[in-house]
C-alpha cells in the first residue's frame, strides 16, 4: 500500500449548495488524497454531479471552503479552474461538432498556447513550436487512450460512443491536470469497454494524477477505487476504504438494497 | 411645467403607439420565441390600406384606381383584417417551415420577409409619401387641460383605441380557450401538443392580432404624422421591438410599460436635451442597450429567454423540396465543402484566376462590379469571424466599416483639405496608414461595444448589437460638425501610390484584390491556430469551451476585435474607391446583406464569404436586365428577399452546411511523426 500523502490535492469542508429551497449539497467534507482513485458514488439525485460541477466551478456553493493544492480555490470560474489543474469529462459527452479528433483534443490544451496575434499571423517560429509540440501531444495521447492516429482527422461526433468517450479523456488530459474528474465514464458500454476504460483510469493514476470517478456500477468501483465517499440526500453517507464502505449497513441500505 | 405638461402628453400619445406595436412583438415571440422583424412592415401597411381605403382613389402601379372612400373606423376595420391575414399567410408560408429550425433561418427569413413587404409597398405605392386623408374628428377644437396642455380630438381617440385594445387582448388571453391555449404554447410547445393543443392554429391566431396590432399602430401613427410612406415602419418597427425587449418580451403588460416608457422618454429627451429632436432616435437605443446590459431579461421578463442553443446558427434539415431539390443541394454543397476545405495550392489557384479576371474582363462596368464583389467578400470575412467562427450574431457589423470609413474620410477631405488646405495627392501615404490605423480604432469600438453583450445570447445578443449600429448610424447623421450628417462626405481621393493615381476601375479590382490576399490570409492564420480552435469551441458547446480552459469571454471579444478591425480595414479602401460616403451606405439593410452572403457561401469558411458575394451581386446585375425589374427597379430588393426566403424554407442549414475549414497550423501536420505515419500504414494495410 502506498504512504498516505500528507496533505490532500483536494479538501472541501462545509460544501453546501441549495438551489432555492432545496439542498443539493448539505454540509460535506471530503478530501482526495495526491494518489487516489476517489470513487463517488450513491444513488440516482444524490448530488454526486452536483458535487462535480462545484469542484469544476460550474456552480457556485452556498456555502463551505474549497482548498486545491494548498490554495483557496472557491469562486474561482470555470476556466481558472481547469488552468490550475481540474479537468473533467462530461456526463453526456460533450464534444465539440464540427471539429476533428485533433482539433478537439487540441482545444484541452489551450492554455498550453500563448503566441499573441502578429506572431500567430506571422507564423512565428516559436508559436509553429508550440503547435507541432502540442499535436504531437495529442497524437502520444491519443494513442495513450487506445484510439488510433487513424481517427485525428475524423469529425469527432462521428465516432462510436466507446470512442468518444476516449476523446473526451485525451483531451481533459492534454492540459496535464492534477485532479481529473470523470462523470460516469463507463455508462453504456459493455464489459469488455468497461474494462478497458477502468485500465485507462489506473493508467492515468500511474502518470500521478489523481482521479475522481462518479459511477453506479459497483465491481469497477470496488476493483478501481482505493477511496469511497458515499452521498444520499445531499449528505456524507460514508467514507472510507472500499471494502470498508460497501459492507456498512447504512449504505447497502441506501444504495445497494434499492440496487438489487 | 406647461412645457412639461405637454411633452408628457405628446409622450403618452407616442407611448401608446409604440405599446400597441410592441404587443405584436411580444405576442408572437411569447409563443413562437420569433423576432418577427417584418412587424415594422405590417405597421406600415395598415397606414397604406387605411389611407388607401379612405381616399376616392389612388395611384396604385402608376394607374389611378378607384377606393371606396370609407371613413376611418371602416377604413381601419378593413386595415387590420387584411392586415392580421397577411401576418397569418406570411407566418404559413415563411416561418412556419422552420418552427424547428436552429435560431438564424427564422430570424432571416423574418427580415426578408420585411425587405419583401417593403419594397413592394414601394413598387405599389411610388417611392413618394402618401397623404393622409383628414378624418373628421381631427376638425374640431383641442381639448385643453391645465389651461395649457392641448390634446387634439385624435390624440385622445388614440389612447383610448390603444387602452382599449390592449384590455380587450388582455381579457382575451385570459378568458378565452384560444388564450388560454396561447399561453400554454408559451409555456411549453411541445406539452401543449402533447395535450391536443393545435399549436399550428395557435400560432396562426397570435399571428392575425399580433399583425393587427401592428396594422392599427401603424395606421394610428400615420393619421398622427399625417402620411404613410413605405419606409415608415423601420424605425417604429424597432422602437416596438426596443418597448418589447424593455418590458421583457413575451409579456404583454411589459410590452405597454415598455412603450410608455419609450414614448415618454423619447418626448422629454427630445424637448429638454440640447438639439433633443435630432438624438431622440438614439435615446431608444442607448435606453435598449443600457436595460439589456443591467437587466437582459428586461423589465417584466423571464431570464431564461436569454439563452441560444449550441453549435452553429445555422443547422436542422427542411422536411421540404423534391428529391432532386435535395439532391440539388447536397451537390452544391458538396462543392462548397471541397472549396472550403482545399489547401494553400488551391488558394493560389483562385488568386490567379482573380488576376487573370482582373486582366482580361474589358469593360469598366463589370470592373466596377468585381471589385464591390471583393469588397462586400472581404467586408462578410470580417463579419464571418464573428458570426461563423465564433457563433455571435452581429447585426452592428457595419459599424465597424462606418469607423474605418469615417475616419478616413474626415482626415483627408474635412480636417486636411477643408481645414488645412492640403491637396490629397500631396499626402497619398496616409491612406496606407490609415488602413491599420482604422482597423485599429475599429477593433478597439468592437471590444468596447462588444464587452456588454457578453452576457447575452442568442436574440437578445442580435438586438444589442442591432442597437449599437442604430446608435452609430444616428451619430453619423447627426453630429454634423464631425460627419457632414446626411449629406455624406464627397470628394474622396482615389487609392494613389508614390503620386500614381489608381483611380483607374482596373487599378482599383487590383487594389481590392490586394487587401482581399491580407485579410483571408491573416484570418486564416489566426483561425488555424489555438485562437480560431477556441472560438470555434465556443461556438458549438461554450460551457465545454470553458471547461477546457478557454477564457470564453477573453476570446468572444478577441473575436470581435478582429472582426471589428477587418470592417474598419476595408471601411477605408471603401472610402477611397466610392469617393463619397454617406451614412446610406451604413444601414442594417448592408448588415443583413453581408450576412446573407456568409449564409450563402458557407458560414466558418475563408472563400465562402467571396462565393456569396459573388452570387449575390453578379445576379443583382443579371436581374436588372429583367425588363419587369426595369420597370420597377425596387423589386430587386424584393428578389433578394424571395430568394433569402426559398433558400431558407427549402434548406435553413444553408447552401454550404457541411463546409468547414481544418483548425491546425499547416506547418504543423504530423507528417514526419514516427507514431503517425505507422498510424496511417496501418489504416492504408
Amino acid at each position: 500500500m502506498r504512504a498516505p500523502s500528507p496533505a490532500p490535492l483536494l479538501e472541501a469542508r462545509t460544501l453546501t449548495v441549495r438551489f432555492g429551497g432545496l439542498e443539493a449539497v448539505g454540509g460535506l467534507d471530503m478530501a482526495i488524497a495526491r494518489d487516489a482513485i476517489h470513487g463517488l458514488i450513491g444513488p440516482n439525485g444524490a448530488g454526486k454531479t452536483t458535487v462535480l460541477n462545484v469542484l469544476t466551478g460550474f456552480i457556485r456553493p452556498t456555502q463551505g471552503q474549497l482548498v486545491f493544492d494548498g490554495e483557496e480555490i472557491g469562486g474561482l470560474g470555470v476556466n481558472r479552474l481547469a488552468r490550475r489543474g481540474l479537468a473533467r469529462t462530461f456526463q453526456n459527452i460533450r464534444l465539440f461538432g464540427a471539429m476533428t479528433v485533433l482539433e478537439s483534443v487540441l482545444v484541452g490544451a489551450h492554455q498550453r498556447f500563448s503566441a499573441n496575434a502578429l506572431s500567430l499571423v506571422f507564423s512565428s517560429r516559436s508559436a509553429r513550436e508550440a503547435e507541432r509540440a502540442m499535436i504531437a501531444r495529442a497524437y502520444e495521447l491519443l494513442d495513450f487512450v487506445g484510439l488510433g492516429a487513424e481517427v485525428a482527422d475524423r469529425i469527432a461526433t462521428t465516432l462510436s460512443y466507446g470512442h468518444q468517450r476516449r476523446v473526451e479523456i485525451a483531451r481533459a488530459l492534454i492540459a496535464s491536470p492534477k485532479l481529473l474528474l470523470l462523470d460516469e465514464p463507463l455508462a453504456g458500454m459493455n464489459a469488455v469497454e468497461k474494462a478497458e476504460i477502468a485500465d485507462l483510469v489506473r493508467h492515468v493514476r500511474a502518470q500521478g494524477i489523481a482521479v475522481l470517478l462518479i459511477e453506479h456500477d459497483m465491481q469497477v468501483v470496488r476493483s478501481l477505487c482505493d477511496h469511497l465517499t458515499v452521498l444520499e440526500y445531499g449528505r456524507k453517507l460514508a467514507d472510507g476504504p472500499p471494502e470498508e464502505v460497501l459492507a456498512d449497513p447504512a449504505v447497502q441500505a441506501a444504495y445497494l438494497g434499492r440496487a438489487r | 411645467m406647461d412645457y412639461l405638461g405637454q411633452l408628457l402628453a405628446n409622450g403618452l400619445v407616442l407611448g401608446a403607439i409604440y405599446a400597441l406595436a410592441a404587443v405584436a412583438f411580444t405576442l408572437v415571440y411569447g409563443v413562437v420565441r420569433l423576432v418577427n422583424f417584418a412587424f415594422g412592415e405590417l405597421f406600415m401597411l395598415g397606414a397604406f390600406l387605411t389611407a388607401s381605403l379612405m381616399l376616392p382613389e389612388v395611384r396604385l402601379l402608376g394607374m389611378i384606381v378607384p377606393m371606396p372612400g370609407f371613413s376611418l373606423p371602416v377604413a381601419a376595420l378593413g386595415a387590420i383584417v387584411l392586415t392580421g391575414a397577411l401576418g397569418v399567410l406570411v407566418d404559413r408560408i415563411a416561418y412556419r417551415p422552420l418552427r424547428n429550425a436552429p435560431r438564424l433561418a427564422p430570424l432571416i427569413t423574418s427580415i426578408a420577409v420585411s425587405v419583401v413587404l417593403q419594397s413592394l409597398a414601394q413598387t405599389i405605392w411610388g417611392a413618394e409619401e402618401l397623404r393622409f386623408p383628414e378624418f373628421h374628428l381631427a376638425t374640431l377644437p383641442p381639448v385643453v387641460l391645465f389651461d395649457s396642455i392641448y390634446l387634439s380630438v385624435m390624440d385622445l381617440v388614440v389612447m383610448a383605441t390603444a387602452l382599449a385594445a390592449m384590455l380587450g387582448l388582455s381579457a382575451f388571453i385570459a378568458r378565452s380557450s384560444l388564450g388560454r391555449a396561447m399561453r400554454a404554447s408559451a409555456e411549453d410547445q411541445m406539452a401543449a401538443t402533447l395535450v391536443g393543443i393545435p399549436v399550428n392554429r395557435v400560432v396562426a391566431a397570435a399571428f392575425a392580432i399580433g399583425s393587427g396590432f401592428a396594422a392599427l399602430a401603424g395606421l394610428l401613427y400615420a393619421q398622427t404624422y399625417g402620411f404613410a410612406h413605405s419606409n415608415m415602419g423601420f424605425l417604429p418597427g424597432l422602437k416596438a421591438l426596443t418597448a418589447a425587449v424593455l418590458g421583457g418580451i413575451g409579456s404583454i403588460p411589459g410590452a405597454a410599460l415598455g412603450g410608455l416608457i419609450l414614448g415618454l422618454v423619447e418626448a422629454l429627451g427630445a424637448g429638454y436635451l440640447p438639439n433633443g429632436t435630432a438624438w431622440k432616435d438614439a435615446i431608444s437605443f442607448v435606453l435598449l442597450v443600457g436595460l439589456l446590459y443591467l437587466r437582459p431579461q428586461g423589465l417584466l421578463g423571464k431570464p431564461e429567454l436569454n439563452s441560444a442553443g449550441r453549435g452553429s446558427l445555422l443547422g436542422g434539415a427542411s422536411e421540404f423540396g423534391a428529391a432532386w431539390l435535395r439532391a440539388g443541394f447536397a451537390k452544391v454543397d458538396g462543392l462548397l465543402a471541397k472549396s472550403a476545405a482545399a489547401g494553400p495550392r488551391a488558394a493560389l489557384v483562385l488568386l490567379a484566376l482573380a488576376v487573370l479576371v482582373g486582366l482580361l474582363v474589358p469593360s469598366d462596368y463589370w470592373l466596377r462590379i468585381l471589385t464591390m464583389v471583393v469588397i462586400y467578400g472581404m467586408l462578410a470575412s470580417g463579419l464571418n469571424v464573428i458570426v461563423g467562427f465564433a457563433g455571435l450574431l452581429d447585426l452592428g457589423f457595419v459599424a465597424f466599416w462606418a469607423v474605418g470609413s469615417y475616419l478616413t474620410s474626415i482626415l483627408f477631405v474635412l480636417v486636411l483639405k477643408d481645414q488645412f488646405g492640403v491637396a490629397p495627392a500631396d499626402i497619398w501615404w496616409l491612406l496606407y496608414l490609415n488602413l491599420p490605423l482604422a482597423g485599429l480604432l475599429a477593433a478597439g469600438f468592437a471590444v468596447i461595444l462588444g464587452t456588454p453583450t457578453l452576457r447575452l445570447r442568442g436574440d437578445y445578443l442580435a438586438i444589442m448589437t442591432l442597437g449599437f449600429g442604430e446608435i452609430v448610424r444616428v451619430v453619423a447623421i447627426n453630429w454634423m460638425d464631425l460627419t457632414n450628417g446626411p449629406m455624406g462626405i464627397r470628394g474622396i481621393p482615389a487609392p494613389n501610390l508614390f503620386g500614381i493615381a489608381l483611380g483607374s476601375p482596373r487599378a482599383q479590382f487590383f487594389f481590392a484584390l490586394a487587401l482581399a490576399v491580407l485579410v483571408v490570409f491573416a484570418i486564416a492564420r489566426l483561425v488555424r491556430s489555438y485562437v480560431g480552435r477556441a472560438w470555434v469551441a465556443i461556438r458549438e458547446d461554450e460551457e465545454a469551451a470553458e471547461a477546457m480552459g478557454v477564457p470564453t469571454a477573453r476570446y468572444k471579444l478577441y473575436a470581435y476585435a478582429a472582426s471589428g478591425f477587418v470592417g474598419g480595414f476595408v471601411g477605408v479602401f471603401y472610402a477611397h474607391s466610392q469617393q463619397y460616403i454617406s451614412p446610406l451606405n451604413f444601414s442594417l439593410f448592408e448588415n443583413i446583406l453581408l450576412l446573407m452572403l456568409v449564409v450563402l457561401g458557407g458560414l466558418g469558411t475563408f472563400v465562402g464569404p467571396f462565393v456569396g458575394a459573388l452570387i449575390w451581386i453578379v445576379f443583382l446585375q443579371l436581374a436588372l436586365d429583367l425588363p419587369f425589374v426595369q420597370a420597377y427597379p425596387e423589386t430587386r430588393f424584393a428578389l433578394l428577399g424571395v430568394v433569402l426566403i426559398v433558400l431558407m424554407v427549402f434548406r435553413p442549414q444553408g447552401l454550404a452546411a457541411s463546409a468547414r475549414v481544418a483548425l491546425t497550423m499547416p506547418g504543423a501536420r504530423p507528417g514526419a511523426l514516427p507514431g503517425a505515419r505507422a498510424g496511417r500504414a496501418k489504416e492504408a494495410a
